[in-house]
């Protein structure tokens, strides 16, 4: 979130458990997500921002995948889809990717939710991660706010 | 008829409190009434005296004026505290010899036994209870029945329930620490699985109990009957059954047996309540505590919001490019910018327009996706000039092609498309569609496949209304384009303006306009969000002019902050 936004109760981040899925290709975490905050204006609304790892049999982590998504502006109940991506090496990093796993990460994460930079990126399509977000806002039609 | 009266619900009730349960006092009231079949039981009276002849002869005197003739001695009133134990007759007459004691809580039965008699017997006759630490509670709970059949036996999980949940009185406080040092028991304990397998909230139990036999024949096991059951647990829950009877009438017991006697009782809250002038001090506490948190909370915050000039709409878009599905090749990336109409304007710092990163696209149900989930913020105003008021006002529009990168890093256009930057605020998943344009013949298409290039559009806006165009109809005969994918787009609109806050019932008209169109095509609600924008700015103009200038002034200066 931006600066003229504080949190005022709630973690800003987590990190969910490990999962393994049993059908489907779909990994249950059930992560809770409470986060409270106040703002004195609207820029730098809050961005979801996640990053999808995978722990192989061996006990090592590789990427899976960077995402983001905006938190909803308007209150209410929100499914959110937040498809991700990850960077793409050259053509010899891609065939020991499949081999033996690891593969490039961003060197920073500021990447992921700026839009400034991206173009430097060559990414490959990921998954998407589910969030189920109920907003409540509240005084912003005090401040002749619509959302 | 009196059976009216009769309070027939025996459901129990939940009551919470947060004050000591120590101060829960109950007062019972039970009473004898004649039964309405009283002429029945003087028939009866003679074939069952011989019975009961042989458990004391003695009685038959008194228990016959008792039951018939002068009813309206039997009764009587008790007030009871939490975990008052008010003894039987059965056992002051168990208790008294000291053989019969046990356990440590006979011996101090024993004990409060022998000092009631010096000084001079117990007060209650029919009326006593069992607490929480007595025998009977627990066996009740135990071998309570739940079907009507005479062979039920309770089951294997009745029985393991019965153990569990055994009263703990205390709670562990450490509960907490321990679950956050380790998440997992992979060796689970006896004692941990009895704690964690139930919701099992410690509950205290107590039960109120009539004594209903004969007079003078007071203390027989099978003439005891539960009137009230009272259940508390460590969080203030305290359940009543029955309830207490309040405006209803008292409930009725009607004893097995030949004579079908019929007791009435009632229950009643006579917990001493508390004094005014301390519930006030108490309220005063809270009320304080919670402005000393209000105060800290927007000490954190701050009380300025940043506010538009007055007269100006500003929208506020948290948009995001969120995937690219259908095209031809893999490895797309989006080019798009913003077109802002006349009288709108956004701040200087901020770029208008992006390049995703390059994705290769991968299957997804039937399609070929790219995910890009590619952030950005636009801010724009809206400040209508007054001679702009009667035609039709523009909307900012984006504008974004799709290209694609082939092995050699030459790119191909995969698409061109716009969407309108929704007018009304809140959460929008918009789905673009997009073509590109074709020449006729193969040969462009071989040479789009080998080496790259392919027609393009010199202008974007001419996905739209071209920036150039200047005539009264538009044509586009000629041109030959192919449907390609489309771009899903997530926008997150908000909108601000003092006009919003000039006066809500004018929002809430438009917000009913906005609802009688929904399935209006946008362009209409568009103009109708606006219509209402330019009536709350003009009747805005007019309230500013008839304020006092100095006052503008302020308004003006704090606007601009």
């Amino acid at each position: 979130s931006g600066g003229a936004w504080k949190l005022l109760s709630g973690l800003r981040e987590g990190q969910t458990q490990v999962d393994h899925p049993q059908m489907d290709d779909v990994a249950y975490w059930c992560h809770p997500i409470d986060v409270h905050f106040a703002t004195k204006g609207l820029q730098g609304w809050p961005k979801l921002h996640v990053q999808v790892w995978h722990q192989d049999a061996f006990g090592r982590t590789e990427l899976f995948g960077y995402g983001f998504c905006h938190v909803p502006s308007s209150p209410g109940f929100h499914q959110l889809e937040c498809v991700t991506w990850r960077p793409l090496g050259s053509w010899q990093e891609q065939l020991s990717q499949l081999f033996v796993g690891g593969g490039p990460q961003l060197l920073s994460s500021d990447l992921i939710y700026t839009g400034a930079d991206r173009y430097r990126l060559q990414t490959c399509a990921m998954g998407t991660v589910h969030f189920q977000l109920a907003v409540l806002l509240r005084n912003f039609d005090r401040y002749g706010v619509e959302c | 008829m009196a059976e009216a009266a009769w309070n027939e619900d025996t459901g129990g009730a939940v009551y919470r409190s947060r004050d000591p349960i120590r101060n829960l006092r109950v007062r019972v009231k039970i009473q004898r009434v004649t039964s309405t079949t009283l002429l029945l039981q003087q028939f009866q009276q003679s074939s069952c005296q011989p019975g009961q002849q042989f458990i004391s002869l003695s009685t038959l005197g008194p228990h016959n004026t008792a039951s018939g003739h002068c009813p309206e001695e039997e009764k009587e009133e008790a007030i009871i505290g939490w975990q008052e134990k008010l003894f039987s007759q059965f056992e002051v007459d168990l208790y008294q010899n000291d053989s019969a004691c046990q356990s440590p809580l006979d011996r101090q039965y024993h004990q409060d036994i022998l000092k009631l008699e010096e000084l001079g017997g117990r007060k209650n006759k029919r009326i006593f209870t069992y607490t929480d630490h007595d025998r009977f509670t627990n066996l009740e709970e135990h071998c309570q029945r739940v079907t009507t059949s005479a062979k039920e036996a309770p089951s294997y999980l009745a029985e393991m329930m019965a153990n569990v949940r055994r009263r703990r009185q205390e709670r562990r406080p450490v509960e907490g620490n321990i679950l956050k040092s380790r998440i997992i028991t992979w060796q689970p304990s006896e004692e941990f699985i009895k704690n964690n397998h139930v919701i099992n909230t410690p509950v205290q139990t107590m039960y109120i109990m009539g004594d209903l036999g004969p007079q003078g024949k007071l203390g027989c096991k099978e003439y005891e009957y539960v009137l009230c059951m009272i259940k508390v647990d460590s969080n203030g829950v305290i359940t009543v059954k029955p309830d207490f009877t309040g405006t209803k009438g008292p409930y009725r017991i009607e004893l097995e047996g030949e004579k079908r006697e019929m007791w009435k009782f009632t229950l009643e809250n006579a917990s001493a309540t508390v004094e005014e002038k301390e519930e006030a001090r108490e309220q005063r506490v809270f009320k304080d505590l919670y402005s000393r948190h209000k105060e800290y909370l927007s000490g954190l915050v701050g009380s300025d919001f940043e506010m538009t000039a007055p007269g100006a709409l500003r929208l506020f878009v948290n948009g995001e490019i969120v995937s690219a599905q259908g095209y031809e090749y893999s490895n797309l990336y989006i080019h798009f910018f913003l077109e802002l109409p006349s009288c709108w304007s956004c701040p200087p710092s901020q770029p208008l327009s992006g390049v995703t990163q390059t994705c290769t696209s991968k299957i997804y149900g039937k399609d070929r996706v790219a995910f890009f989930s590619f952030p950005f913020a636009l801010e724009m105003f809206f400040s209508p000039e007054d001679d702009l008021e009667g035609s039709f006002p523009q909307w900012p529009v984006l504008y974004f092609e799709v290209l694609s990168l082939d092995f050699w890093h030459r790119y191909r256009v995969e698409g061109y498309g716009f969407v309108v930057l929704p007018a009304t605020p809140g959460a929008h998943t918009l789905s673009a569609s997009t073509w590109r344009p074709v020449e006729l013949g193969t040969i462009s298409e071989l040479q789009r496949f080998f080496i790259g290039g392919s027609p393009e559009l010199e202008d974007m806006t001419y996905t739209r209304v071209p920036s150039t165009f200047t005539g009264d109809r538009l044509s586009r005969f000629g041109f030959r384009s192919e449907t390609t994918g489309s771009v899903t787009f997530r926008l997150n609109c908000l909108q601000q303006s003092k006009a919003f806050l000039e006066s809500s019932s004018m929002k809430k008209r438009m917000q009913s306009v906005l609802d009688r169109l929904g399935g209006f095509s946008q362009q209409g609600s568009l103009y109708n969000v606006l219509e209402a924008f330019q009536r709350a700015r003009r009747r805005m103009q007019e309230a500013r002019e008839s304020l006092p200038q100095d006052l503008i002034h302020t308004s003006a200066s704090a606007g601009s902050l």
